[in-house]
């Protein structure tokens, strides 16, 4: 944050530059592979639960079943484990070879702050992406719920008040925390790992893999804290 | 009269696995090479005197400051004050040698896009890259790669310039080019710009440009060598 207010227009238009940059590659090229991902996630657990409780006459849970189950807990974990899978691998590998060609070196050399100009795009766009990507894969989950919903012969009337009256505040700025915490790892984690690394080529891929692994141990421990604390 | 402090100055400083450390003193005005080895530790001179690094012993003084004891932000606002060529010259790739040369302009000057877009103008017409700033590093070759390292080390128009191998793989007449453009001009006491150079060798077509040129023996200790 101190990092941002110290840009003068000039950086500051830079580093916005390569936000967009990191939300395009982030966020905008992984909504197909979300979309794919939440719509057959959702559309295979609601085409089950459809079946398995209309037998015993407790179709109104589908609804708590989406929205605590999918919308609040999975949404952001797949979402978070597909942004760190794509864009934790590539920033910590972008950061580590700026580092191995001496380009960071350079920076500080020039009077320019690597957090400014390398992290602080990145780890913004991290968050944007996480978010932006959260509210897609959510969305795709429900409009598959409710193809999977008719299909078994739900009203679409129906199957939407059930949502509406399962759907709580705390659910959505649960999922909103969520986003932010989980965005907040894939942008700091792998960042992090990409510029402790030192001159050597053969430490690249090492950051990478190390970058990734944390990031989704970190994800998961944020996951489990949400729910022990929510 | 009195004597202006030296720009930069090393006070006993050791350098790699030397037994001695040497103290030496960059006059304002002057351009000054240290020649070694290449594991001599010599790289590591430019990155004391930018506070990059803090020496193992003795200490760097840059205008008469110990850059590397200032907290952060005040360090990366005096490293504007230094040109600084690094070894290789950290371009980045992702950049064009355009934003590669503005890129230090962006983030340390108040001046607009425009006149931002000017100064970089200017300074592609004076390394002559008028015709190549759209070319990333990769697709330029060593010496336009080098000068625009020089473009964007002297981009703030500094008094003081660090420069590490600049002259590698360059042929004398590139080298004595860009050693005229690192001087900036004359003034009455010599260059306008006093100059720092390390590298293993420096082209002869160079040395009656340069003022003091060191040798650094295995040791550690600078031999003055006859220019």
């Amino acid at each position: 944050m101190r990092a941002a207010t110290q840009l003068t227009a000039a950086g500051r238009a830079v580093t916005v530059r390569i936000g967009i940059n990191q939300v395009r590659f982030t966020a905008v090229n992984a909504v197909g592979l979300v979309t794919l991902l939440s719509g057959i996630m959702s559309f295979l657990v609601i085409s089950q639960a459809t079946r398995e409780l209309g037998r015993i006459g407790a179709t109104d849970l589908i609804g708590t079943l989406i929205v605590v189950a999918i919308v609040r807990e999975l949404g952001p974990l797949i979402t978070a484990l597909v942004v760190a899978g794509r864009s934790g691998t590539a920033i910590a590998a972008e950061l580590a070879t700026n580092q191995v060609l001496g380009e960071v070196r350079a920076l500080e050399g020039m009077g320019i702050d690597p957090k400014q100009y390398l992290v602080l795009p990145r780890f913004a766009g991290s968050l944007i992406s996480m978010f932006t990507l959260l509210v897609v894969f959510d969305l795709v989950a429900v409009l598959a719920g409710y193809g999977a919903t008719s299909l078994n012969g739900m009203s679409g009337t129906r199957y939407f008040d059930i949502i509406l009256a399962s759907l709580s505040y705390k659910d959505v700025w649960l999922t909103v925390l969520k986003a932010l915490a989980f965005g907040f790892i894939v942008g700091v984690v792998p960042s992090y790992f990409g510029l402790a690394v030192r001159r050597a080529p053969t430490e690249i891929p090492i950051a990478a893999s190390r970058a990734v692994v944390s990031a989704i141990v970190g994800i998961f421990l944020c996951s489990a804290l949400f729910v022990a604390l929510g | 009269m009195t004597v202006a402090a030296a720009p930069l100055r090393f006070e006993q400083v050791p350098l790699g696995r030397a037994s001695h450390s040497f103290t030496l003193e960059i006059p304002a005005h002057h351009t000054v090479a240290v020649l070694g080895d290449e594991d001599s530790g010599l790289g590591a001179l430019g990155s004391y005197a930018l506070g990059l690094d803090r020496p193992p012993a003795g200490r760097a003084l840059t205008f008469e400051t110990d850059v590397a004891a200032l907290p952060e932000p005040a360090r990366l606002a005096f490293r504007r004050r230094v040109g600084y060529l690094p070894a290789g010259e950290g371009l980045l790739q992702n950049l064009s040698l355009r934003d590669n040369i503005a890129l230090p302009l962006r983030f340390g000057s108040g001046a607009s896009p425009r006149e931002i877009d000017g100064r970089v103008n200017v300074m592609l017409a004076a390394v002559r890259l008028a015709g190549a700033g759209q070319l990333r590093p990769a697709q330029a070759n060593d010496e336009e790669r080098r000068r625009a390292a020089l473009a964007r080390a002297i981009a703030f128009d500094p008094s003081l310039l660090v420069l590490e191998q600049p002259f590698d793989g360059l042929t004398a007449r590139v080298a004595s080019e860009l050693l005229e453009l690192a001087r900036g001009g004359e003034s009455a006491e010599g260059a306008r710009r006093t100059i720092f150079i390390t590298g293993q060798e420096i082209p002869p077509l160079l040395l009656r440009r340069v003022e003091r040129v060191y040798r650094l023996t295995r040791a550690g200790a600078l031999e003055t060598e006859t220019v």
